[in-house]
């Protein structure tokens, strides 16, 4: 028993990028994904409770929250689901490129990825900007249909409190994205691949909380 | 090592493809938002939704190359969020319905 403890021991040792508890590589990439999954999943569970609410809120107040949805911009909101879903395609290339040891590629994939997150927060801040302009902030100078006034402000309450963690989300991926751009390029850090797809799962999962709040917020009633 | 290397990534025209799918489907979800269907304007917008959700997850994420472990903690996400969501609905339902 002590000698193969004696082996492996020193095969960790020569595994660059295995830490301790970890029996290889293979093993200690599992773990690492696996960790991401359980984050997602709790995620899910975080954002999920908010579709819950706008669910239940929209059965009760119908006609307010269509009121409220035409007053979005069907414009901004489609564009920036464009943009997202197309950061969603390079961030898949970056992966790509990581896995296949293609470090400038990654770089540069990584690098676009967030310049098209800082492009959808520049639309959301613009949109948030027209929003504050049509009164249409809670607690600031919220004015509405008084007939609607009470759903509306239940809708834009959702609005502000999900597209605004969508954006802290965001943000955070494209501190990520920038970070394992800077890795990629310097090509130090070893197994940096199995890092950047966990990046990327990161990434798409917040592409999918987008993809949902679209439709919930942008097209409630166009027609 | 415990298990052969991990199988190459799918050549990039995979992704160049679902990315192109994602975006008919947003073109196809915004323009039926103008058409009035009634309440099937919110089931066309949602199965959509459910569509490109499916294409990012089984595309881009590879739910599909995850050891079985992995698919468990994501679908226990899906099944903690269902049962919330079904025991807090019958409350509404008694209480408000």
């Amino acid at each position: 028993m002590s000698a193969t403890t004696a082996t492996s021991v020193q095969r960790q040792a020569c595994a660059p990028g295995v830490a301790k508890p970890f029996h290889d590589a293979a093993q200690q990439a599992d773990a690492a994904a696996l960790g991401m999954w359980l984050f997602l999943a709790s995620e899910i569970l975080f954002f999920g409770v908010l579709f819950f609410v706008y669910a239940l809120a929209r059965a009760h107040l119908p006609e307010a929250f269509a009121a409220a949805s035409r007053q979005t911009s069907f414009v901004l909101g489609t564009a920036n689901t464009a943009v997202l879903l197309t950061s969603s395609f390079t961030m898949a290339a970056a992966v790509r490129a990581a896995q296949l040891r293609r470090h400038g590629a990654a770089a540069l994939l990584l690098l676009i990825t967030a310049a098209l997150g800082v492009a959808f927060s520049g639309i959301k801040l613009t949109e948030y900007a027209l929003d504050y302009r049509h009164h249409l902030v809670p607690l600031l100078d919220f004015a509405f249909d008084p007939r609607l006034a009470r759903g509306a402000l239940a809708f834009f309450w959702l609005y502000f409190t999900t597209t605004g963690l969508h954006l802290v989300h965001l943000t955070i991926g494209i501190g990520l994205a920038l970070t394992f751009a800077w890795r990629e390029w310097r090509r130090r850090t070893p197994r940096l691949h199995e890092q950047v797809e966990n990046v990327g799962l990161y990434w798409h999962f917040v592409d999918l909380v987008w993809i949902f709040l679209y439709p919930c917020l942008y097209l409630v009633s166009r027609a | 090592m415990s298990r052969p290397p991990a199988a190459p990534p799918p050549p990039l025209r995979h992704y160049v493809w679902t990315w192109l799918a994602l975006l008919l489907l947003l073109a196809l979800t915004a323009a039926s938002a103008w058409v009035p269907m009634g309440a099937f304007n919110l089931a066309v917008n949602l199965a959509i939704a459910l569509g490109k959700a499916l294409l990012v997850a089984f595309m881009y994420m590879h739910v599909r190359r995850g050891t079985p472990m992995i698919r468990v903690f994501a679908l226990a996400g899906l099944m903690w969020l269902a049962l919330l969501a079904t025991l807090s609905l019958t409350d509404f339902a008694v209480r408000l319905g």
